[in-house]
């Protein structure tokens, strides 16, 4: 086994043993201690605003399949639809979502149909729909427009793998005077998120919708696991900088190279 | 009593295959395995473009009937997705006629159609970054909104090229910025999704996260 495997599955272990131990410690806790994040309160604020008007959210969950390095964002956002959907059961307009991938469409419709039966939401024309728009970057763009234009849709939230053709969602719903969350894990697209989205998601913000959305104990788990290897790493950076001054340098090096 | 069978068989076989996939990426024997189950995934995922398509059509032959001001375009895309569709077909009978590949019609339609229509809207997408770089200040007048504009706007200035535009001071402190803080802050926001990614990757594998139904 290399250098990299072996990191790799140590990496792995420690996340598990972290997560199972935040869980197990914080399992009796009522109340949550995380940083507060304006884009998720917004999400709440917006639930209510639509459950009191009677109008509905649309959630866009990008272009991202399952099978690549964006699957990540992509069950995120499926993650974050799905707690949208069962805060907003009681909306007169469920949620309406779309997606610019093949795969992710018919998850998103499964989770939909898993959640309506969850919340007895049986009627069929109170079930939110899980579209596929398009499945090139503008041509799910421009699709996802008609849905964002809607005088009914009072709020969007863009959560997923989005390129920087997000600038025309996030515009879109700015001309729509509709509050504009979003989040993608593409480096230039946050940077685009960041200058046009109202509530902007940056970083690792986007897989923690869960934790603030209330999905359980062990999403809580994660992020106080990401805090504890956010300081490892720290420490390892740190570390790997004294031991290149002193010349011993080479066990990162091994790693980094993959070598074993 | 009905007992639903689906859930516990869909998670255990999602848990097993994710399990098998990770280990291929750790450990050298199960590389083989880890492939093949790869290589399906691609092929469901074709099946599942499929089923898209059919609900996509499905969805806009639906708004067709209804009243609504956007059933043109509705019309639009039913018409250019079968007429496509049959273009593709014929292609493909001409090339097991021939024996040899032979997608003149396919070929045209991306090349005289859809590359200038995607390219138009790429050019429609700077314009858009632009506008949203500009309104920035408009719409969140803080401390990394400023430092956000301005920086962007170095950048810019010192990435002219044009003889009598070329500032040197400037075209340094835009090396110096994306080789510097730029470098370093897409580093750190990587290592933050990495992090993200590898905690929502275990929350599907253990099950407490089902993207797959309930």
């Amino acid at each position: 086994m290399s250098a990299t495997g072996f990191t790799g599955i140590v990496v792995i272990v420690l996340f598990v043993g972290l997560m199972g131990f935040f869980t197990f410690i914080n399992k009796d806790k009522k109340t949550t201690n995380i940083r507060p994040i304006p884009a998720y309160d917004r999400i709440k604020q917006e639930i209510n605003i639509a459950v009191e008007d009677g109008t509905q959210l649309h959630i866009s969950l990008g272009r991202g399949g399952i099978t690549g390095p964006e699957s990540a964002a992509a069950f995120a956002g499926l993650s974050i639809l799905k707690q949208v959907i069962e805060k907003s059961s009681v909306c007169d307009h469920p949620p309406v979502a779309s997606t610019g991938n093949a795969v992710i469409s018919i998850l998103a419709q499964d989770t939909i149909q898993g959640c309506s039966k969850a919340i007895s939401v049986s009627d069929h024309v109170r079930n939110p729909s899980g579209e596929l728009i398009g499945i090139t970057p503008f041509s799910y763009a421009a699709g996802t427009l008609s849905t964002i234009r809607d005088d009914n849709v009072s709020a969007n939230i863009h959560t997923g793998w989005f390129g920087n053709e997000i600038t025309w969602l996030t515009t879109a719903g700015e001309r729509q005077s509709s509050p504009t969350i979003a989040g993608t894990a593409q480096l230039p697209a946050q940077a685009v998120i960041y200058a046009s989205a109202s509530d902007p998601l940056i970083g690792e913000e986007l897989f923690a919708g869960g934790a603030y959305l209330g999905a359980g104990n062990i999403h809580e788990a994660s992020i106080s696991a990401q805090d504890v290897v956010r300081w490892i790493i720290i420490f390892i950076i740190l570390a790997s900088v004294l031991l290149n001054i002193l010349g011993i340098n080479t066990f990162f090096e091994s790693i980094l190279a993959g070598s074993t | 009593m009905k007992i639903n069978l689906k859930s516990p068989v869909s998670m255990a076989v999602a848990i097993g295959v994710g399990i098998i996939v990770l280990a291929g990426y750790f450990i050298p024997s199960f590389t083989n395995i880890r492939f093949i189950l790869l290589r399906t995934g691609l092929v469901l995922s074709a099946v599942a473009l499929l089923v898209g398509i059919i609900n996509l059509i499905t969805v806009h032959i639906k708004k067709l009937g209804a009243d609504s001001e956007n059933s043109g375009y509705s019309l639009i895309l039913v018409i250019a997705l079968l007429a496509t569709l049959i273009v593709g077909i014929i292609d493909m009978v001409q090339t097991y006629m021939v024996g040899k590949p032979n997608f003149q019609m396919t070929s045209w339609i991306f090349t005289y159609i859809q590359l200038p229509i995607e390219t138009s809207l790429l050019a429609v997408t700077t314009v858009s970054l632009i506008y949203a770089a500009a309104s920035i200040l408009r719409k969140r007048m803080d401390l990394f909104s400023i430092i956000f504009f301005f920086v962007i706007l170095l950048v810019l200035l010192g990435s002219f090229s044009i003889p009598p535009a070329t500032l040197p001071f400037l075209h340094m402190i835009r090396v110096w910025i994306l080789r510097v803080p730029a470098l370093g802050g897409a580093r750190g926001l990587l290592l933050g999704i990495a992090l993200g990614t590898i905690t929502t990757g275990i929350r599907i594998l253990i099950g407490t996260d089902r993207p797959y139904g309930e």
